[in-house]
């Protein structure tokens, strides 16, 4: 057992206590964790371990006589992890994100810019012709892209097809509509609709509504704010006003919908694709149903999904970028779709018989272009944080306690004011 | 008097009913199958207990190693609390010497600082000694605390200097004298000392989260996060493992539990 | 007394006995401590630029930080008051001759040995108003539904905090009634006082020092806690149940404002350093030394 150490590890470990210099400072060389020469070091996601993707991973080592050590976390504790990694300087070759963390830190410089690649390859591998605009969008900094976006998804309208038929209404395609179908079908215990705890469920109905969340060269945040008012009262109105919705719940998980929706106890929900799996293996028997959309001022919805990216200290970017380009190949795409359902970002995805022959996937897919990226103007003054954290406050203020939407968003946005300055 | 037993035994009743009957809920949920755990009407008792729960915790990951990681790491660092907190605890309650207060204080002071504070700068010592990912890097930060150090102290305190002195006058070393004569009388102390550090260590999340870099150096708290999903979590498996990574802590306090009491009325608290 | 050379051979043997913990304390307590300071000196997300006591300044007039210190406050003062009532009234019943009453100790410490994440997950599960087990059983026997998470946020996540440490207050007030001589009780019974006066002239002043140590610790404890509000209510609703600590802790790993979450973390190493001193001297007449 090596677990006690020696009397020159007691004298090294001294000799490191004084040379621990302040947080930052310290390895100056690239350092990449994962030091020994054959461990190719990768943070996942660990719901993201996908046979398509191991499949990936075998050919990746044989490829290049490494082995991959796959990391796999839930995302706030692989943030964790990472920031920590940032502060030694020992540094994963591969980081897969939830979306967002790219532009943070590229800004921050922990992240490496990967357009020497995309300059070289982007032609052979269709980056970024072949990919949704968004995503490359929301993965550039300075006019040079530092992440490649992995998964695509976005948020729409599932139902219960046969508790619409039964109540006698059509899927909603407007809010009107929606509000006017929740108040038919909520009876007997079973909800119109769930709402979500979680703030980035109310982008759907913001973009819907019109909003611009934050604009770099105004200033302005949520404008029109007469219609973000209305957009974030609308909500709490089908909780606390018609009652046709249940009051979420605060915590750290989102499948609260979900399993209202999995029991028959809430007939719609606004969901993506993630929430596919659980209704399935939980309630085989429910016909569901998927909606485009809904629209208010416009029919959109917002962007969410994965991405990837180098960190700036990693040793070996040829090989993290071998990586992104295996996995990002349009038949891994498809392998990995037929095995899960997950929505991709290639353009050429969306033709692929497997999303056009399932109905679910392909209504998704054809919402896709209208997804926005709620907060990418916001991340490149790097004051994201604050601003998530602020909005998580606001929205459940709103939401859960019914506190008037006017009132809670002037508050944000004087709060949002003062660090957006 | 027999309606005040009976009261008694009402409320404690009710308190040992409040206390177990979450813990059997996490039982149950152990035994349900996916389907169940996931349906949102709650199942409170599975309709077949799923015992296969258990088994595919150890092929969906490393579970084996997971155990052995938390025994080896929990139980060194039990060890070497138990060794070293009674001699500080003693030289803090018998000695005088120069800057004593002081230093009690500042070792108190400790006890004050979230640990997630400390862990960065934690993190870059260890990652310049290369100890990322090894069992010394896991253990070491921890070897000792001032909460055992204190207990002990609060414990040793009442131990009448004549035995020192007696032992001295008959030409015993100071080490002697800590082994034959404190020690001793210090048994249900460290029992109280050992199962709190075990317990506490066993259960550790964030250093093994960020001080591991391999799933199989992982410990059971850090390795139970690989049965969520990236929406929802597995149920069944994050319950099963809850229930394995009772049962070690569950097992070392029936057996200290008799000195529990004792040990506590004796720290000098009285 | 000892003469002087005596007292410095002792001091020689005890700085020895010292020498591991002051090394080890030193290189993985007070440096990394130190560090902190540095840092709560510092801005940017890298920490690497001065910023001279602006987090400082920045946090006392930040109103986040002042709405957390204060649910930390009443988060601590329900834990404090529930652990000592609570714990006491268990310990005074468990303390009567009753059979059985080595399965109530073991019963009631139980939850002790759990970790807070999995208390944290089992009772969110469980208090969730549409889907937990516990608004199904009260259906179940026509009793109203709850919504505590929604309607008393703080004082749920108190309870649970509650239910996993009180069996371990218990314990300890249990350890000081037993360390109260018998003669007393005697003595006051032979007065002809009842049970009443009996527990509010002796047993009570008694026990001061365990009250005192349970009340130092739970203080220590409570404003430190954490795990409540990251696992069972992510701070909400709303910012409901933002503790200090779980606050500090997203601004270090969710904004990356280490410099700012530093400054927070020194000034609340304050807070409680100072709490505990006037707990101490408040309590100075029971035989906790410092």
């Amino acid at each position: 057992m090596s677990s006690h150490p020696s009397r020159r590890d007691l004298l090294r470990l001294v000799g490191a206590a004084a040379a621990v210099p302040v947080l930052s400072s310290c390895a100056g060389a690239p350092a990449t964790q994962s030091a020994a020469p054959g461990t190719f070091t990768v943070y996942w996601n660990a719901g993201h371990d996908y046979a398509a993707y191991r499949k990936v991973i075998a050919e990746f080592e044989q490829a290049n006589k490494v082995t991959v050590n796959l990391q796999k976390y839930q995302w706030p504790d692989l943030r964790t992890r990472l920031l920590a990694d940032f502060a030694s300087g020992t540094v994963p070759d591969l980081v897969e994100e939830p979306g967002g963390w790219v532009q943070e830190f590229a800004v921050s410089g922990n992240a490496r810019s990967l357009q020497d690649y995309v300059d070289r390859d982007g032609q052979a591998m269709g980056f970024p012709s072949d990919w949704q605009p968004v995503t490359v969008e929301r993965n550039s900094y300075q006019g040079k892209v530092y992440g490649v976006q992995l998964h695509l998804t976005c948020n729409t309208l599932l139902y219960n097809k046969a508790m619409l038929r039964d109540a006698g209404v059509e899927a909603p395609t407007t809010w009107e509509e929606l509000l006017d179908a929740a108040k038919k079908l909520t009876k007997d215990g079973v909800y119109g609709i769930a709402l979500n705890q979680d703030y980035t469920y109310m982008w759907p109905w913001l973009v819907q509504a019109g909003i611009t969340p934050y604009d770099l060269d105004t200033k302005a945040i949520m404008e029109p704010r007469a219609d973000a008012v209305a957009a974030l009262q609308f909500q709490a109105d089908l909780i606390h006003q018609h009652k046709v919705a249940p009051v979420p719940v605060s915590s750290t998980d989102y499948s609260g919908p979900q399993k209202l929706f999995s029991a028959k106890r809430a007939a719609m929900i606004l969901t993506g694709p993630w929430d596919l799996e659980p209704i399935r293996k939980t309630s085989a028997d429910i016909e569901l149903g998927v909606a485009p959309p809904l629209k208010n001022k416009t029919a959109a919805t917002q962007a969410a999904g994965v991405s990837m990216f180098v960190p700036a200290k990693a040793a070996r970017p040829d090989l993290s970028w071998d990586f992104i380009k295996r996995i990002t190949a349009l038949e891994v795409e498809q392998a990995a779709t037929k095995e899960t359902g997950m929505l991709m970002p290639r353009k050429s995805w969306v033709d692929l018989p497997e999303v056009q022959s399932d109905p679910v996937t392909k209504v998704f897919a054809e919402a896709l272009p209208t997804a926005k990226d709620s907060s990418q103007q916001v991340r490149l003054t790097g004051q994201l944080g604050k601003w998530e954290e602020q909005l998580k406050v606001m929205y459940q203020q709103v939401l859960i306690q019914n506190q008037p939407a006017a009132e809670a968003l002037d508050a944000f946005v004087k709060a949002a004011e003062g660090f957006l300055r | 008097m027999g309606t005040r037993k009976w009261l008694l035994y009402a409320l404690l009743g009710l308190a040992g009913l409040v206390t177990v009957v979450p813990l059997l809920y996490m039982l149950s949920l152990s035994l349900q199958t996916e389907a169940e755990t996931l349906s949102a009407n709650a199942v409170l008792v599975p309709e077949s207990p799923q015992w296969g729960n258990y088994a595919e915790l150890f092929t969906r990951a490393p579970f084996g190693n997971f155990i052995v990681n938390s025994l080896i790491v929990a139980g060194v660092i039990t060890l070497a609390h138990l060794l070293f907190d009674p001699l500080v605890g003693y030289v803090f309650a018998k000695f005088r010497f120069p800057l004593r207060n002081t230093l009690f204080v500042a070792l108190l002071a400790t006890l004050m600082v979230p640990f997630f504070v400390r862990m960065i700068p934690l993190y870059v010592l260890m990652a310049n000694m290369g100890w990322l990912n090894t069992y010394q890097g896991l253990i070491t930060p921890f070897l000792m605390d001032a909460f055992g150090i204190f207990l002990m102290r609060q414990f040793i305190q009442p131990i009448p200097d004549d035995l020192i002195n007696a032992a001295r006058i008959d030409g015993a070393s100071e080490l002697r004298i800590y082994r034959s004569v404190i020690l001793p009388q210090t048994r249900p102390a460290l029992a109280v000392l050992g199962l709190f550090t075990f317990v506490f260590q066993w259960n550790e999340f964030l250093w093994p989260l960020v001080a591991t870099t391999t799933a199989e150096m992982r410990t059971i708290p850090v390795g139970l996060t690989l049965f969520n999903q990236e929406y929802f979590t597995l149920w069944h498996l994050t319950a099963a493992g809850s229930v394995i990574l009772f049962v070690p802590t569950a097992v070392l306090f029936v057996c200290t539990q008799r000195y529990f009491v004792r040990g506590i009325a004796l720290t000098g608290l009285k | 007394m000892r003469s002087r050379t005596l007292y410095g051979r002792y001091a020689r043997t005890a700085y020895l006995f010292l020498l591991p913990a002051i090394l080890f304390f030193a290189a993985f307590f007070y440096l990394p401590i130190g560090n902190v300071v540095a840092t709560s000196f510092r801005t940017g997300p890298m920490a690497d630029q001065w910023a001279g006591l602006g987090n400082y300044t920045q946090a006392l007039a930040d109103p986040a930080v002042r709405h957390s210190f204060l649910v930390t406050v009443g988060f601590s003062a329900m834990v404090v008051a529930g652990s000592i009532v609570i714990g006491l009234a268990l310990a005074l019943a468990i303390d009567q001759p009753l059979r059985g009453r080595v399965v109530f100790r073991v019963l009631l410490l139980v939850p002790y040995l759990t970790s807070v994440a999995i208390v944290g997950l089992l009772w969110r599960n469980i208090l969730d108003p549409e889907l937990g087990v516990l608004n199904r059983a009260l259906g179940a026997i026509g009793l109203p539904e709850q919504q505590w998470l929604n309607t008393a946020p703080l004082l749920t996540i108190a309870a649970v905090t509650l239910w996993q440490s009180v069996g371990y207050t218990m314990v300890l007030f249990l350890a000081g009634l037993q360390g109260i001589p018998e003669t007393y009780h005697e003595a006051a019974r032979i007065d002809g006082a009842d049970a009443w006066h009996r527990f509010w002239r002796i047993t009570l002043p008694l026990l001061a020092p365990t009250t005192l140590f349970v009340s130092v610790m739970a203080v220590i404890s409570g404003l430190q806690a954490f795990g409540q509000a990251y696992i069972i209510t992510n701070g909400g609703p709303g910012d409901a149940t933002d503790l200090s600590v779980f606050h500090i802790f997203n601004v270090a790993f969710r904004t990356r404002d280490f410099g700012y979450s530093s400054a927070q973390s020194v000034l609340l190493l304050m807070v409680i350093v100072a709490f505990t001193v006037v707990q101490l001297r408040a309590g100075r007449r029971g035989e906790v030394t410092y």
